[in-house]
């Protein structure tokens, strides 16, 4: 081989390996800019949500609408009638928010004790019992769920009006959809839960233990004190999915006409019962008005996060 | 301590123990009823058949009825049969899954002549062979009684409404049949099972991708500045979204997308679409934690070998990451089966046979729905799609679990076997 060959080859191999270089340089960017894509569209999402819902909502209000619907009276109607065009959605709000407040309120003591029950009392073959029960209750899907409540809570229900002399509608009522959103909130709560009691240090509850306060002593006042910030997260996660829970609450709520319901043995009607009653067309006023229900609901989940985290802080500066 | 103090923290740590009972009974609760419930209707022909039955209608004109002789009953029908000795038939009493009851054709002598029956109405079909065959479930049957004239038994006609009536009818009183309508068997799940897996692909196809590589983008590309934590939030925000909003999302804005491939309406693609957006933030949590269980040694020791960060990824980062997915995705497979609210509104509640993935069609869950949600409640029905579903769902929550299992055990003992090698160094040092 001359030393002119020799050179030759020499620069075609630079060249060539100059180029897959330059290849892999490519493909490197495109890839990043594909990961950087998707990363994006991952978040616009939500922005995307609530803008096009609110924009659905808010047509019907608006004067070009074909038979526009008064915001005021919907807002502060008392009375949902779809075959008359009434639409007021108050009412529907305050069984929204009576539904979900009872439903935590029965299911928040019982998932933060389950919680404490899981990581400090337990013997640990028990303590994993109890998390795949609690696993597996957020595992079921609320169908599911409502065919459950549909078949036994209302029975249940209707036994308990009968010792108040009361009858309800075929067991369809507030107390069934309180008791049903009771079960479905619990895992969440509680795995939340479990979380922040997992998270807190070992040395808080050795010197409570040291200054001579019994284990239990320790558990409930020093433990769930310092696992306040995360029980309340997962308290925020459970009324969230109260207000949001679809198809389980419209199977015993029974779509009351008119409210706000006070009795419990009465017909309710909630937010997303009322997206999800006679939806048979896709056009109309009937369906548009569904959307604006949306934006209600959308609000009242974020004025719920905010007020909590609210009390949350408000506990913590008042230690 | 005083005996008042042990008396609180009995009572105190009693409550912990009864609010655990309380959610173990929840769940036995739950698993008895549906089960005792639907565990009769649960067999293979409900979820092999139809949920539309099928109408079907023929005449006999064209048969000599004077060359059939009687028949006999075979031993093996059952005792609950009755067996026509002119035609050769046998029905049974049943009630349908809608409560409905029916007349069950069990026996057919091959030699009857109700076999040779032939479509009379108008139609493209008309003149085709179309015969009673076991296992259709007559309606109504129209004979020509001893006076002559035309007369009809069955279900929906005023006599023979069972099957008892309807066999001495036909002995003793018909001299030829005219012609029957009956129908195939329905209320099956074959349609919603089709659509179900349906869903499960197209959405998989679609979430996947773009969840994987948006968690590659947070956890490999992203700097650490207020952009990636205003992303990081807003995925975390997404996941608190109520399904029913996902579903008014998918019929605003998703529509416009599925409009592009020609479709004017709720479709399988629609509801598609909107489970990959609700899935997003469980895939990137979850693939993001993979990635976090691979170790950095591994990345430093590809990309100073030379390697691009596009090989380190695809080559080194993705296949350790790979349990992960997996496990992403069985979760992901578990919330696809369970939605229902989303898709009552992006594919509708009208349950098809043939589903595609450009049409209607409702998946298990849905199906429950449309059941539960009629002038009459079907329980049983519905109970015995559940039991399908909480099967279903219950092996993939286990397996994602041994996923896990098998993740974090691999982890520990890396980290022992590099503990004794760094032991084992400074000994021999």
């Amino acid at each position: 081989m001359t030393t002119e060959q020799q050179n030759k080859s020499k620069t075609l191999i630079r060249e060539r390996s100059a180029k897959r270089r330059s290849l892999y340089k490519s493909v490197d960017r495109t890839m990043q800019f594909i990961f950087r894509l998707c990363g994006l569209i991952a978040a616009l999402m939500i922005i995307l949500i609530v803008f096009f819902v609110a924009a659905r909502g808010v047509q019907v209000f608006l004067p070009g609408y074909e038979n526009p619907v008064s915001l005021g009276e919907f807002l502060t109607g008392m009375r949902w009638r779809s075959d008359q065009g009434v639409y007021g959605v108050f009412f529907i709000v305050i069984n929204t928010i009576i539904t979900a407040f009872f439903a935590g309120l029965i299911a928040f003591p019982l998932s933060v004790l389950s919680a404490l029950m899981i990581v400090k009392i337990a013997p640990k073959r028990l303590s994993n019992v109890l998390t795949t029960v609690v696993e597996l209750l957020a595992a079921i899907p609320s169908v599911v769920y409502g065919v459950f409540a549909s078949g036994a809570i209302t029975d249940i229900v209707e036994k308990m009006a009968g010792w108040f002399n009361y009858t309800t509608y075929g067991g369809n009522s507030m107390l069934a959809v309180i008791l049903l959103l009771a079960i479905m909130i619990y895992p969440t709560i509680t795995s939340m839960a479990v979380v922040a009691i997992r998270a807190v240090p070992e040395s808080h509850e050795l010197g409570s233990l040291a200054l001579g306060a019994s284990r239990t002593q320790t558990n409930f006042k020093v433990v769930l004190a310092s696992a306040k910030s995360g029980i309340f997260a997962g308290l925020i996660l459970g009324l969230g999915r109260a207000f949001g829970e679809a198809t389980a609450v419209s199977m015993v709520a029974g779509n009351a006409m008119k409210g706000p319901t006070w009795n419990p043995f009465d017909l309710t009607r909630t937010l997303t019962t009322t997206m999800l009653s006679g939806l048979h067309e896709t056009v109309g006023v009937d369906y548009d008005v569904r959307f604006s229900v949306g934006i209600v609901l959308m609000i009242i989940i974020l004025i719920t996060n905010l007020t909590i985290n609210a009390l949350r802080k408000k506990m913590e500066s008042g230690d | 301590m005083n005996r008042i103090r042990i008396i609180k923290d009995r009572i105190a740590e009693g409550l912990t123990w009864l609010s655990s009972g309380i959610s173990a009974l929840m769940l036995i609760a739950i698993f008895v009823f549906i089960f005792k419930r639907g565990w009769s209707t649960l067999n293979w022909d409900l979820l092999k058949n139809n949920y539309n039955s099928e109408n079907l209608m023929a005449g006999y004109d064209h048969i000599d009825w004077d060359e059939h002789g009687a028949f006999t009953a075979p031993g093996s029908l059952p005792d609950d049969a009755f067996f026509s000795e002119k035609y050769g038939v046998a029905f049974v009493d049943s009630v349908s899954a809608a409560k409905a009851p029916q007349m069950e054709v069990v026996f057919l002598d091959p030699e009857s002549p109700l076999q040779d029956g032939k479509i009379t109405t108008a139609g493209p079909r008309q003149g085709e062979k179309l015969g009673l065959e076991e296992g259709l479930y007559l309606k109504k049957i129209s004979y020509v009684n001893l006076e002559g004239d035309k007369k009809s038994a069955g279900l929906t006609a005023t006599q023979g409404k069972t099957s008892e009536e309807l066999v001495s009818v036909l002995d003793n009183d018909s001299t030829e049949i005219v012609d029957f309508y009956a129908q195939t068997e329905g209320g099956g799940l074959k349609g919603s099972i089709i659509t179900t897996l349906l869903l499960i692909g197209l959405t998989l196809l679609i979430a996947l991708p773009i969840g994987v590589f948006a968690a590659i983008y947070l956890h490999e590309l992203a700097p650490k500045n207020k952009v990636t934590a205003w992303i990081r939030s807003s995925i975390e925000l997404l996941s608190g979204v109520p399904s029913v909003i996902f579903g008014l999302m998918g019929m605003t804005m998703l529509f416009q997308v599925t409009r592009l491939f020609g479709i004017t309406g709720q479709s399988t693609m629609l509801g598609a679409l909107t489970l990959a957006v609700i899935l997003l933030p469980v895939i990137i949590r979850q693939t993001e934690e993979a990635l976090i269980n691979v170790p950095d040694g591994y990345r430093m020791a590809s990309l100073s070998m030379g390697a691009t960060q596009f090989q380190t990824i695809y080559k080194i980062i993705l296949p350790n990451a790979l349990p992960g997915i997996l496990s992403a995705t069985l979760l992901s497979i578990s919330r696809i089966i369970g939605e229902s609210a989303a898709l009552i509104f992006t594919m509708g509640t009208a349950i098809m046979d043939n589903p595609a993935w450009n049409t209607r069609g409702t998946s298990l869950a849905v199906h429950i729905w449309t059941v539960m949600s009629g002038e009459q409640p079907n329980f049983e029905l519905a109970s015995a799609i559940s039991i399908v579903i909480l099967i279903i769902v219950l092996i993939l929550n286990v397996s994602v679990k041994y996923i896990t299992y098998r993740m974090t055990r691999d982890k520990d003992e890396q980290k022992k076997n590099n503990k004794k090698e760094k032991v084992k160094a400074t000994t021999e040092t």
